[in-house]
């Protein structure tokens, strides 16, 4: 089949208006959030439903070519980059809301919506959607499935993973599946588990259940600025450890603070090394006692300010400066890396230090801003994309902060995912018996590779060579020799 | 099959005391193993799959055997291969507020671990003295404060597995927060031991609350309870447990709503006032009940769903549905006991749409009711059945969707199918 009659194909099933086909066009799509690697797509589909979307997918099989889904293309680690070319396919188009069920707590939607405006169109009922990703203006639904997302509020409520309770997918081979109801337990493995987070390459999200969850009857928001940045992690260690559970802990550093300032008028003192953001909510009763014993960590900690955001405003004031911190980084520096791990939490400290030791050694400025209570940090890599010997360093700087976390007992991503970008640090995390189980689960619902290839396990490792090393037999040897 | 050559390189595995010929106290369903294995490490559990697997010999893993007679029986003649000598902490900073242990620990040593650094697992079972962890993953059990804390689903963080050719696998990590590869956890949790044996598991803990209590509901009807728990729904308060009990003595009325909460002192006392005077306007009686008399009922709760000790005319099933369908399946599980004259015992997750619920009488009695019961739950798994009865009742529900896919992730992970043959979905007629 070649490319005008794959594109007549297309246009047939979706309309003229639901295939970008033009040069130009096409340019927009060669990358996600993460610019390290760009692809051109042979054409991008716009489906409208799950009916077109199995149509494309039985398409691009006859074609022998990718499938590469795309939401808002927010996604930092390339998973909605087609290496391979093929076609991308978009759900700007399933962006409908399609039922709020308050009575079995679950709503109804298609995989484009945004986040925001999913937990907008909730509020009248007295519910949100409680994975928050920084992005999350922009970013969308099946994007945050794909990815199992994270976002502040992964604190309290959890990541996206617990807040999906059944997924309809277009398998490689075309079927349109639902995984289940919403309802606990359905009988049988649990494909919404392993859908979820598989970042596009085992099946299609065309819609979801997701989980309502309550909106709180209080919130209470204080920021806390301290001379640096250990004071602000050790407070957060000791926050965790004493049994406190608030609904966010979030973190930036003194570069961060800078660019947030000139853009949000916070006024916050720049002498201040980091500021922690403390969210806590709940029923009325008890709030105020749980924010005075964190205020009293904070203290005791070397806080030079506690700020207490009193109106919904300041609130919301100090929310959108922490959730567009990354924009402000513009302010910094022409290019960033955002880089994302994990460790365990009372490593962080020591981990900050290890980042600020990595920025002197790579010579470039680290501005941090992270989500401190659960342990997933942010650094920030400024840097000139322009400069080669920048970019190098940045790429170097960001290996070293997968290494240091490794070397804490943590991961190479909270919640950015693999993709691209960090499928060959996979090998630093987990060993050729780990990835085959991953590559078995894989070849059982894509066995010809066909959803967003050359992603997640680590580049010249096929999904098929690693399962079939896990279905070979392993040796048995008397281990009590008596 | 030479069971004398195989025996003995088993007992060169783990050493003759941990390897039982026929043993009487591990049957399922009547029937009883060649042999039973208890490795004493990952090392010698992952020797003893591969020597199965070179033979090959279909196993049984076994934790705790309080839930071995979910599902369907074993389809061959097989091995046990047990967690019990793997119950070990294996990773535990209490500050970092993670764990990881070996699938045999029960959770009740487990929670008592945690406790003294005050810490909890918040997942519930029956008999947690004798349940193993790696049990309650295989079978993915829940528990009343799933509402609050969700369910194992939602703590556990990482896993190290057997598979069946005797490799030894993990995915996760000791982290809260973690999308680095694909989500293995969840599909071993509640694949009840077909895909791979769950060697250890790490979980995320929640630090025990400051302050906790239970508010008790009686009535003489159901009605008048599940007004009360829409009104819980309704409210924003956040409840860590909304059980529905009916025909449970505990509960000393023949319905019964236990609500607990947990949390600081002061939102707590707020969770009775509102829920004791939601119970007023519904019309039900409300106590509260604190510290021991707290424990000791969640405790009781807890057990009824057990099966581990069995009437030799007793049916256990647990149903799931949509919540705001539970009220109106177990009416239809009442109606159809009283129609065949069977006393019925029940637990529900009221607000997460679970149920478990026990009946006993005739065989043709509980045929009956069974089949009732599938009709207003087609999500209706069996946890136990008589003798009789096991064979031809469908295990795992009238409705089951995507039994292909399933069978494919079987044949892929176990294509040999040694894994306990013949007792999950995937082996249902279909």
């Amino acid at each position: 089949m070649n490319r005008a009659e794959l594109i007549a194909e297309l246009e047939r099933i979706l309309g003229p208006r639901g295939v970008v086909a033009t040069p130009d066009a096409l340019l927009t799509y060669d990358a996600d959030g993460c610019v390290m690697d760009t692809h051109e797509p042979h054409v991008v589909a716009l489906p409208t439903s799950a009916e077109q979307v199995s149509a494309i997918v039985r398409l691009a099989a006859r074609a022998g070519m990718p499938v590469v889904p795309r939401g808002a293309g927010t996604g930092l680690s390339g998973g909605a980059t087609p290496m391979q070319g093929g076609i991308v396919i978009s759900t700007a188009r399933m962006d409908k809301i399609l039922q709020v069920d308050t009575a079995n707590g679950r709503v109804l939607c298609q995989p484009g919506v945004i986040n925001w405006e999913l937990s907008q169109y909730l509020k009248p009922f007295g519910y949100q959607f409680a994975p928050d990703p920084s992005s999350q203006k922009a970013c969308t639904v099946g994007g945050n499935i794909a990815n199992n997302s994270g976002g502040p509020h992964c604190l309290k409520y959890g990541i996206t993973a617990s807040h999906v309770l059944a997924v309809q997918v277009v398998l490689p081979d075309g079927s349109i599946v639902w995984t289940g109801d919403g309802s606990a337990h359905t009988p049988g493995y649990d494909l919404t588990g392993v859908i979820t987070g598989s970042e596009g390459t085992i099946g299609f999200v065309t819609a979801a259940w997701l989980r309502l969850t309550r909106l709180p009857e209080a919130v209470r928001v204080v920021l806390a600025l301290f001379p640096d940045i250990a004071g602000a992690s050790n407070t957060v260690s000791q926050v965790i450890a004493s049994g406190l559970l608030p609904a966010a802990l979030e973190i930036m550093d003194r570069l961060a603070i800078k660019a947030v300032n000139d853009m949000y008028k916070l006024g916050l003192p720049e002498a201040a090394g980091a500021a922690l953001l403390i969210e806590v909510d709940g029923v009325e009763d008890g709030l105020d006692e749980l924010l005075h014993d964190i205020t009293a960590i904070c203290w005791r900690n070397g806080a030079i300010d506690v700020r207490p955001a009193r109106t919904m405003a300041e609130q919301n004031q100090v929310w959108a400066a922490r959730k567009n911190a990354f924009g402000a980084m513009g302010r910094l520096a022409p290019t960033y890396y955002l880089v994302d791990t994990v460790v365990p939490r009372t490593k962080l400290p020591q981990t900050m230090d290890e980042v600020g030791r990595i920025s002197r050694e790579f010579r470039l400025p680290i501005a941090n801003v992270f989500h401190a209570g659960d342990g997933n940090l942010h650094p920030i890599i400024l840097f000139d994309r322009r400069d080669r010997s920048q970019n190098q360093r940045a790429l170097e700087a960001a290996t070293s902060v997968m290494k240091v976390s490794i070397d804490f007992g943590g991961v190479i991503s909270g919640e950015h995912g693999i993709g691209v970008e960090k499928q060959d640090y996979m090998t630093l995390l987990f060993t050729t018996d780990d990835l085959a189980a991953m590559a078995g689960l894989h070849q059982s619902f894509d066995p010809h590779d066909l959803f967003n290839p050359g992603k997640v396990f680590p580049k010249g490792r096929g999904c098929g060579e690693l399962a079939a090393l896990r279905r070979s037999g392993v040796a048995w040897s008397a281990l009590k020799s008596s | 099959m030479n069971l004398t050559l195989l025996r003995a390189d088993l007992i060169a595995i783990s050493g003759e005391q941990y390897v039982r010929e026929h043993p009487v106290d591990r049957r399922i369903y009547g029937q009883t193993p060649l042999l039973a294995i208890a490795p004493g490490s990952l090392e010698e559990m992952a020797q003893t799959v591969a020597r199965l697997a070179a033979e090959p010999m279909a196993i049984v893993p076994w934790g705790g055997g309080t839930q071995q007679t979910w599902g369907r029986p074993p389809a061959r003649p097989f091995v046990i291969v047990e967690t019990s000598r793997l119950n070990r902490i294996l990773d535990y900073t209490p500050d970092d507020l993670t764990i990881s242990v070996e699938a045999g620990m029960t959770l009740g040593a487990l929670s008592a671990a945690l406790a003294a650094n005050g810490q909890m697992l918040p997942l519930d079972c029956p008999l947690p003295a004798q349940a193993t962890i790696g049990g309650l993953l295989a079978t993915a059990m829940d528990g009343p404060r799933r509402l609050g804390y969700g369910s194992a689903r939602d703590l556990l963080i990482g896993i190290r597995v057997v598979e069946a050719t005797g490799r030894v696998s993990k995915a996760g990590g000791m982290v809260v927060k973690n999308v680095s590869g694909f989500d293995m956890m969840k599909l071993y949790l509640g694949s009840f031991g077909t895909l791979a044996i769950i060697a250890s598991a790490n979980f995320k803990l929640i630090p025990q609350p400051r302050a906790a209590a239970s508010i008790l509901c009686r009535a003489a009807t159901p009605a008048p309870l599940w007004k009360l728990v829409n009104a819980i729904a309704a409210s924003q308060l956040v409840s860590v447990a909304v059980e529905y009990l009916e025909g449970v003595d505990l509960a000393g009325a023949p319905c019964a709503v236990a609500v607990r909460s947990e949390g600081l002192p002061a939102a707590v006392e707020r969770h009775v006032r509102d829920v004791t005077a939601f119970a007023r306007q519904a019309g039900v009686s409300a106590e509260s009940l604190r510290d021991a008399a707290h424990e000791q009922l969640w405790n009781a709760i807890n057990d009824v769903p057990q099966t581990a000790t069995l009437a030799a005319d007793e049916l256990v099933v647990r149903v799931t549905c949509l919540p705001a369908d539970l009220s109106n399946i177990l009416a239809a599980a009442r109606a159809a006991a009283q129609r065949a004259n069977l006393p019925m015992q029940g637990t529900a997750r009221a607000l997460n749409g679970v149920a478990y619920l026990r009946v006993r009488g005739p065989a043709e009695a509980l045929r009956e009711w069974h089949a009732a019961l599938l009709k207003a739950a087609p999500q209706t798994m069996l946890l136990a059945a008589p003798l009789a009865l096991i064979a031809e009742l469908p295990a795992f529900g009238t409705h089951i969707a995507n039994l292909d896919l399933m069978r494919r992730i079987k044949q892929e992970f176990d294509p040999a199918d040694l894994l306990n043959p013949g007792r999950f979905v995937v082996d249902q007629a279909g």
